[in-house]
């Protein structure tokens, strides 16, 4: 298949996507933003036989706040997340991660919808998505069913959505006033790169100073799918997350990732930045915290 | 093959191609508008900046398909020459080419920056705005005296026809 000949389906409302999803019989792909998906098509990685274009479902592109989450649509742009209020107030971690997503041309036509369908292990919005607890709403034209954003990703490139499913929903935990989030990235330069490590930080404070009740750490691009630092995590509520305590916490951090040598970093790098991101992430959460 | 239509620096235009074909070769090949330049092709570099209904996107990740309907504003639709706009000129008053390969993406972007602030923007903003576009040349002292050159002429102008 010649990028020339890839022929395009462009619907007009989600029922005629998911109808179009159940009867075709063509390998076809669906096209969020495209700005992962062009690339790996001109690459040649990605050559389906025809593309699903939803760039003009605007059905699909909304943040809302709702009895069971705050629900976000997954054609929503990288720049509507970082403007949305509503996301800045109760979801201060997306906001940071997608203002690192690229530069603004790529937070402009880039989706949070297709980040979550490229899979990439390097994905900027996942670790943060990760620590919000999200629930990814996955339709096709019979049934609709909701994944826990932990059970989404099986391998790099990989999810459990189906070639006849597409992705409807986004829906994520919205912080308390006592919870606070960071995301912390380290790419070859400031702007427009993509991640050799990055970390999504969410922690629950409590009443004494420093005082850490909870916290979720998720660290991106060292291992297959996104990480869970389960023993960082608990380590956050041992005592207040004094200077000792975060370079104790992130010393650890070291063990818990399962990064690869690539042309971005080499493993070492990679665990040594992780530690390192993570310490930065917890000393800039904790200033926050001190100078609310 | 497909057919297309966009509005184009102000102008319908339709066009039939294949819809896989990117929005930037669209541009250059079909229309002549060879002011947007293709350099890493894959929106590192931010050489193909246009604006679609606004918003600055790389064009060179864009599908024809995915622009049908979409106003498209190219550097040629910021401003020609007898007709440039003040970012333009700018950028030739302050030295602010070298090779000039990078130039048009930049003028593309500082525009759209230029249109969503009505403040004469720190250096430190002006590289965040630009921080997708790439100047191998490294003239980028002159490229961001030029955008505030540029914005303060502006809101000068502003000031006088309110």
């Amino acid at each position: 298949m010649r990028v020339s000949e890839i022929d395009m389906f462009s619907p007009s409302s989600v029922e005629e996507c998911l109808y179009f999803l159940r009867d075709q019989d063509r390998p076809s792909r669906i096209l969020a933003g495209g700005t992962d998906a062009v690339v790996r098509m001109k690459d040649g990685a990605w050559l389906p036989d025809i593309w699903i274009n939803i760039n003009q479902l605007n059905a699909l592109r909304y943040i809302r706040l709702e009895n069971n989450g705050i629900h976000i649509g997954p054609l929503t742009s990288h720049t509507d997340i970082v403007k949305s209020e509503l996301l800045q107030e109760k979801a201060d971690v997306l906001v940071g991660a997608s203002k690192e997503v690229g530069a603004i041309q790529l937070q402009n036509m880039g989706t949070i919808g297709g980040n979550l369908g490229t899979a990439s292990p390097a994905g900027d919005t996942i670790p943060a998505l990760f620590v919000l607890d999200a629930q990814i709403e996955l339709s096709s034209f019979n049934e609709k069913r909701v994944v826990p954003i932990n059970e989404f990703f099986t391998g790099p490139g990989k999810t459990l959505q189906k070639q006849d499913e597409m992705i409807t929903n986004i829906i994520i935990h919205p912080q308390a006033a006592n919870e606070i989030g960071i995301f912390e990235k380290l790419g070859p330069r400031k702007a427009q790169s993509i991640s050799i490590v990055n970390v999504a930080i969410s922690l629950k404070m409590g009443s004494n100073p420093r005082e850490c009740l909870d916290g979720k750490i998720a660290f991106g691009s060292v291992g297959p799918t996104i990480i869970r630092s389960k023993k960082c995590e608990k380590m956050l509520s041992l005592g207040p997350l004094d200077d000792i305590a975060i370079q104790d916490i992130s010393g650890a951090a070291w063990k818990e990732v399962m990064p690869i040598s690539d042309v971005r970093a080499s493993a070492k790098y990679r665990r040594s930045m992780a530690s390192a991101l993570l310490e930065r992430g917890l000393y800039r959460l904790m200033k926050r915290w001190d100078e609310r | 093959m497909k057919k297309i239509h966009f509005k184009v620096n102000g102008e319908e235009l339709s066009v039939t191609c294949p819809p896989a074909k990117t929005l930037l070769d669209v541009l250059r090949d079909e229309f002549d508008l060879t002011g947007s330049k293709e350099c890493c092709g894959k929106g590192e570099c931010g050489s193909c900046t246009v604006l679609i209904d606004g918003k600055s996107v790389c064009s060179c990740l864009v599908l024809a398909g995915q622009a049908e309907n979409a106003s498209i504003t190219t550097v040629e639709g910021v401003g020609l020459i007898g007709k440039m706009d003040v970012l333009q000129e700018a950028f030739s008053d302050e030295g602010a080419t070298q090779c000039g390969y990078c130039t048009p993406g930049f003028i593309v972007s500082a525009r759209a920056f230029l249109d969503s602030i009505d403040y004469i923007p720190t250096d430190d903003e002006i590289k965040t705005a630009l921080g997708g576009n790439l100047c191998r040349c490294t003239g980028y002292t002159k490229i961001i005296k030029a955008v505030q050159t540029a914005a303060r002429k502006q809101y000068a102008t502003e000031e006088t026809v309110v």
